[in-house]
């Protein structure tokens, strides 16, 4: 089997800086969120690339989409628009291609102080002395509720509606109305086995 | 391995419990303290407290049952999730590590579905052997040792931000029965351990030990009385048992791989119910072809693991839901059983919190793009809540060995087949309505309907029946082919009930206890 030019040996699939800021874009568009800076999404990427380092399957599938976006974006894929460049990736978001940085880029991207910063997350608390003089409660734009168990009525366990039958003895209706089988649905037309069973019932009783 | 406590001989047949979760550690701690030795093998490995990280992927990958598992059927973790059918715990003290700590007691009727619902197409149903009034006592028990608030006194938890918007809510669509527990969280000192800081966390190990676990309690308890050997890292691959039937032995794994054996008087298994079933089957033998303890034909199967899923809404103002107990509110309402709502069972409605990175894994797997990112963006304004509710026993529903996969030790891995019941997607579609109506009483500007997640109540795959033809063990969880083999984890839930299952897991296991102690000292084993 020959190789093409670029590949000098099979092994060689390094990608170039264009390759990488390329991901950057795919993961930008893919998961795009204005109010993050770009270090999450340079982090993501890097991570993504060095995940491909220790993985062939991985490194072949990321390296021969990068090369090949381009074709699908008639162009650079970079200079597209965020909702053409949007188009482009629905068109290959079946592909291990697309898999492979989706999946990486949601287990790393928000895992990322820089990005709970932007979405208000102030993660680890216990070495702060947790929540519980630095508002756990201070959501002020509601009443303060109830906390302790309702003194009024007991819950009702089993509704009034079902017909309880004698300890552990029968069955009764009230289960089969639930979800037990799928609906009756039949709009059969013409005769029926039940039809003709009580013409025929009729016909014998003339 | 690493071995705590005292040392009992390998040649010496004594107890061995295998899972030092909220089963075996229950067990291990009730036993030791009636002065019966035992030795604990636990599969992961001992963390304690201190080693605990907030940070949810680190501590995922320090805490989960990672080891490879297949999946299969129509469940959505079948395409999402397809190697990780759960989200359990490796470790000593199992799965109460990071459990969210929440205690409702089953209901009389839960206790006897197949008579209360009738028969349903494609189910299973089976009523326990047992009623509500016999365990009644044990849940006492349970709750005075897992501090749950609410009850026996304890304080009740406060309300934090995530809770504010849930009971308010409630309170507007004529929810009655809310309140921030029962939790088994410390709401004041208790126990020696002490009052939540509210750090939130819950899921990735509790730091400050507020939260019950046997990590915090029966554990160190047990080693205290001088009668347990815990040996961590110590994977068991199978039971072995003698020509008469009874079981003589098991064979376990040091993280090495290399193999042990520990002889035995009785075992207990209590390795939730993935491990649980697949051990009974990988100790298949001529006289047990099947598998130990499967003359029924009923082990693996029967597999539940709760209607689930989750409603997260979004606000014009800040929530930081967050801050505070992950898990501390209730709303029990919908648990009732009431077929007009148009399925059988109910559901409890429960607060719960993500943080940016998991929200971002579980909201919506394998979605992209502004419709996925504006879960994000509005972390800050968001509000959460679970849904679990009562899933009903099917046959098919099963763990099997898949031999075509193996796992690093070379043993075949579990295989977990699901296919929701329509009453399960009947009620899970109720839940998400009711969450919506919940959360738009209070001004939500949207929400998000988020599927179910990994399992982490796992249940059902060893059930509890007196007839040796439909069911596993007995009312006390002893084996019906086997006398020396007990189960001793939710494994023998012979239904699901609605409620989470740890507080009933640790209730019968302090009923086991009772009865094995009772039948070692009449020579009843």
């Amino acid at each position: 089997m020959a190789f093409p030019a670029k590949y000098p040996s099979l092994n060689d699939t390094a990608l170039t800086e264009e390759a990488r800021s390329t991901l950057i874009r795919v993961i930008r568009v893919a998961f795009p969120h204005d109010s993050f800076p770009d270090g999450p999404y340079e982090r993501t990427a890097d991570t993504i690339l060095k995940a491909a380092e220790e993985s062939t399957w991985f490194r072949v599938s990321l390296t021969q989409g990068l090369l090949t976006l381009a074709h699908l974006a008639g162009g650079d894929f970079r200079q597209l628009d965020e909702d053409a460049a949007t188009s482009v990736l629905r068109r290959i978001e079946t592909t291990e291609f697309f898999g492979f940085i989706r999946r990486t880029t949601v287990l790393n991207l928000y895992d990322d102080p820089e990005v709970w910063d932007a979405v208000g997350y102030e993660g680890p608390s216990v070495d702060k002395g947790g929540y519980i003089d630095r508002g756990f409660n201070d959501l002020d734009w509601l009443p303060d509720p109830r906390i302790e168990t309702y003194t009024g009525e007991p819950i009702v366990e089993i509704a009034r509606s079902v017909p309880l039958a004698p300890p552990h003895a029968a069955t009764h209706g009230g289960g089969q109305s639930a979800a037990s089988t799928s609906a009756d649905t039949s709009t059969q037309p013409g005769a029926t086995d039940a039809r003709q069973g009580q013409l025929q019932h009729s016909e014998a009783t003339k | 391995m690493t071995r705590h406590g005292k040392p009992i001989e390998q040649d010496h047949e004594t107890v061995v419990i295998i899972g030092s979760g909220a089963g075996g550690g229950t067990l291990a701690y009730e036993l030791t303290a009636k002065g019966i030795p035992c030795v604990v093998l636990e599969a992961g490995p001992y963390l304690t407290n201190d080693d605990y990280t907030n940070n949810e992927w680190e501590a995922f990958n320090q805490m989960a049952w990672l080891d490879p598992r297949t999946t299969s059927g129509s469940w959505r973790i079948a395409r999402d999730f397809p190697n990780l059918p759960t989200w359990i715990v490796k470790a000593v003290g199992g799965t109460t590590t990071h459990w969210s700590g929440a205690t409702p007691r089953f209901k009389a009727h839960e206790f006897a579905i197949r008579s209360t619902y009738g028969r349903l197409e494609g189910a299973n149903l089976l009523d326990w052997p047992i009623t509500l009034a016999e365990l009644e006592p044990f849940y006492d028990r349970a709750e005075i040792a897992m501090g749950s608030t609410h009850v026996h006194g304890r304080k009740p938890l406060p309300a934090n931000n995530n809770y504010k918007v849930f009971a308010n809510g409630a309170e507007r669509v004529g929810y009655k029965h809310y309140s921030t527990g029962p939790y088994a969280t410390n709401a004041e000192e208790y126990d020696g351990r002490p009052a939540s800081i509210q750090d939130g966390f819950n899921f990735q190990g509790d730091k400050n030990k507020s939260k019950w676990s046997t990590l915090v309690r029966e554990i160190p308890r047990a080693l205290a009385t001088g009668l347990l050997d815990l040996r961590a890292d110590s994977h068991v691959v199978q039971i072995t048992h003698d020509q008469t039937g009874r079981v003589d032995a098991v064979l376990y794994l040091d993280e090495n791989g290399d193999l042990h054996r520990q002889a035995a008087a009785l075992v207990c298994v209590a390795g939730n119910s993935i491990e649980t079933p697949r051990l009974l089957l990988q100790s298949a033998s001529p006289m047990f072809p099947d598998g130990l303890a499967n003359s029924s034909g009923q082990v693996g199967r029967n597999y539940m693991r709760h209607m689930t899923g989750s409603v997260y809404a979004q606000f014009e103002n800040p929530v930081r839901m967050y801050r505070g107990e992950t898990m501390a509110g209730v709303i029990a309402d919908e648990s009732r059983h009431d077929p007009d709502r148009g399925f059988a069972g109910g559901y409890y409605l429960e607060t719960i919190s993500l943080g940016p990175a998991f929200l971002a894994s579980f909201a919506e797997p394998g979605s992209w793009g502004r419709e996925f990112t504006k879960i994000i963006d509005g972390y800050l304004r968001t509000a959460g809540l679970w849904i679990v509710g009562e899933d009903l026993p099917q046959e098919s529903n099963r763990i099997t060995l898949n031999p075509s996969v193996t796992d690093k030790n070379g043993l075949p891995v579990p295989n977990v087949h699901v296919d929701d019941h329509p009453n399960d997607i009947a009620m899970r579609s109720h839940g998400y309505k009711q969450a919506e109506l919940l959360y738009d009483a209070v001004g939500s500007v949207s929400s998000h309907r988020t599927p179910p997640y990994p399992s982490t109540h796992n249940l059902g795959t060893a059930r509890m029946s007196d007839k040796a033809e439909d069911g596993v063990v007995d009312r006390w969880g002893r084996s019906h082919d086997v006398p020396n083999l007990f189960v001793s984890d939710g494994s023998v839930f012979t239904s699901s009930a609605a409620a989470n299952p740890t507080l009933t897991i640790v209730a019968l296991a302090i009923r086991q206890a009772e009865y094995i102690a009772d039948q070692l000292a009449h020579d009843g084993i």
